[in-house]
């Protein structure tokens, strides 16, 4: 099976060898740490990861391979996993002072190939970029994009506009070197740009983070502009897909006026660039989700993922309903993840 | 089929310990009130070993917006995954809907030790 998203965890002083002065300082001497957003003390045991998951030195989960090796790629068969980042750091959010997350992003990545990508055959990475600066980040892409185990560039979901022209050349770079975008929330404010009072609410809505973003990057005619373009929208499940296109489509038809440079249906640019990651699933029946796929018109823009090793993990064995047909879970669990990067079809 | 798991001192108020019976993987939970319980070490949800997890409290259902009511301090089984809750002295039902149970098995204590058994 493809794993569309694992979260290694870097610890802040395995990064330092990997950055330039005069970064390393402001870690090393003044200790600092991306400001974290997220108002909410996590409910589950071991706060935002599976309790079991903690490396067994008492160092936290993810950050250690050969443990990872153990409890998730072997134990489940993985045939390719692909890394995702603990999005601690994440360069893109970062307020103000780009030139650090720049350094940061370089750090992360060469850290990433060095620490993980060189010692398994079956991970494969994602290039972190400071997203403020198009064109320092654009150099990144350039830097790392022709590496074979780098299979797409991650941006947060955030409070960012991705769709707007700012962010193009970003695009552009990804699609020349047959990297997939890779969108993953990074503790976006859901309420009316509030967090609300509760965990609970906001992670019930995580998904409507992600259809702001699909929603701008379709209108702003990223696909348009970029016709060879991938997008798979992380940790969002897929459920809410078949209402998403409806409203698009519908709200195209009328309204087309005011994007003309949008040639196709919205369902349309869905099915043909983007990929949807399953976890974390909702418990459904069979039935339940043939529908959903019924809708989606397409059983091949669904991935299925685990989101090791976090608490809200879905276990490759017991997620899915059963008795799925065997060609619908090759699909799900390999096949669709392979037609999807445009480097693993090559 | 039944198996001793451990010296009743091995297990203190609040404390669990993964063991087996047959071929079963269980946990053995030790309650606040000092009596034990087993269970399958494997949440009904997905799979994941309880042992793994925490016994705990929870916050008892109120009346009102922003009223806690912490109870059961040892004697929730919280799973290690997603956090579902299970009363290990009423069977092991979950807390949200008691028509769902992890599966229990009965406990002795005899001679300082404590026996699982299966069926
Ligand atoms: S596996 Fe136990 S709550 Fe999900």
């Amino acid at each position: 099976m493809i794993d569309t998203d694992i979260h290694e965890r870097v610890m802040y002083e395995e990064l330092l060898p990997y950055l330039e002065q005069p970064w390393r300082r402001y870690i090393e001497d003044c200790h600092w740490i991306q400001e974290k957003h997220m108002p909410y003390t996590q409910p589950a045991v071991a706060g935002v990861d599976r309790a079991d998951a903690k490396v067994p030195d008492g160092r936290p989960a993810g950050t250690d391979l050969a443990f990872m090796q153990e409890q998730l790629l072997d134990q489940n068969g993985h045939e390719k996993g692909i890394l995702t980042g603990a999005l601690d750091p994440s360069p893109s959010s970062m307020h103000g002072w780009y030139e650090m997350a720049t350094a940061l992003a370089t750090a992360y990545n060469d850290w990433q190939i060095d620490k993980w990508l060189d010692h398994d055959d079956r991970l494969y990475g994602s290039i972190h970029i400071a997203a403020q600066d198009p064109q320092g980040a654009v150099k990144e892409i350039e830097r790392l994009g022709s590496h074979p185990k780098m299979v797409q560039v991650l941006l947060p979901i955030d409070d960012i506009l991705w769709g707007d022209a700012y962010y193009h050349p970003i695009f552009e770079a990804a699609e020349k070197h047959d990297l997939a975008i890779g969108m993953h929330h990074n503790e976006p404010p859901l309420y009316y740009g509030k967090w609300p009072k509760y965990f609970i609410e906001w992670h019930t809505l995580i998904p409507l983070s992600h259809m702001n973003v699909i929603t701008n990057m379709i209108f702003n005619g990223v696909f348009e502009k970029f016709p060879k373009l991938k997008l798979i929208m992380i940790e969002g499940g897929f459920t809410y897909v078949p209402f998403l296109m409806k409203k698009m489509d519908q709200q195209y038809k009328d309204l087309r006026h005011e994007v003309p440079w949008v040639k196709r249906m919205p369902s349309d640019i869905i099915r043909e660039h983007m990929c949807f990651t399953t976890q974390p699933l909702e418990e459904m029946k069979k039935k339940e989700l043939m529908q959903i796929i019924d809708q989606i018109g397409s059983d091949e823009v669904i991935s299925f993922s685990t989101d090791y090793p976090h608490w809200d993990y879905d276990s490759p064995a017991e997620a899915l309903p059963p008795n799925l047909d065997d060609d619908l879970k090759k699909k799900l669990f390999s096949e669709n993840a392979r037609n999807f990067y445009p480097k693993f079809r090559k | 089929m039944e198996q001793t798991v451990c010296h009743k001192e091995d297990l203190q108020p609040g404390e669990m310990m993964e063991s087996t019976l047959g071929k079963h993987s269980i946990v053995v939970c030790r309650a606040s009130d000092g009596h034990y319980y087993a269970f399958l070490n494997r949440c009904i949800h997905q799979g994941a070993p309880l042992s793994k997890g925490k016994l705990c409290g929870a916050p008892a259902p109120t009346e009102h917006v922003g009223e806690y009511a912490f109870e059961k301090d040892g004697d929730i089984l919280r799973c290690p995954w997603h956090s579902r809750e299970f009363d290990i002295k009423n069977e092991g039902r979950m807390l949200v809907n008691e028509k769902f149970k992890i599966k229990n098995f009965n406990v002795t204590v005899e001679n300082d030790e404590v026996i699982v058994y299966n069926g």
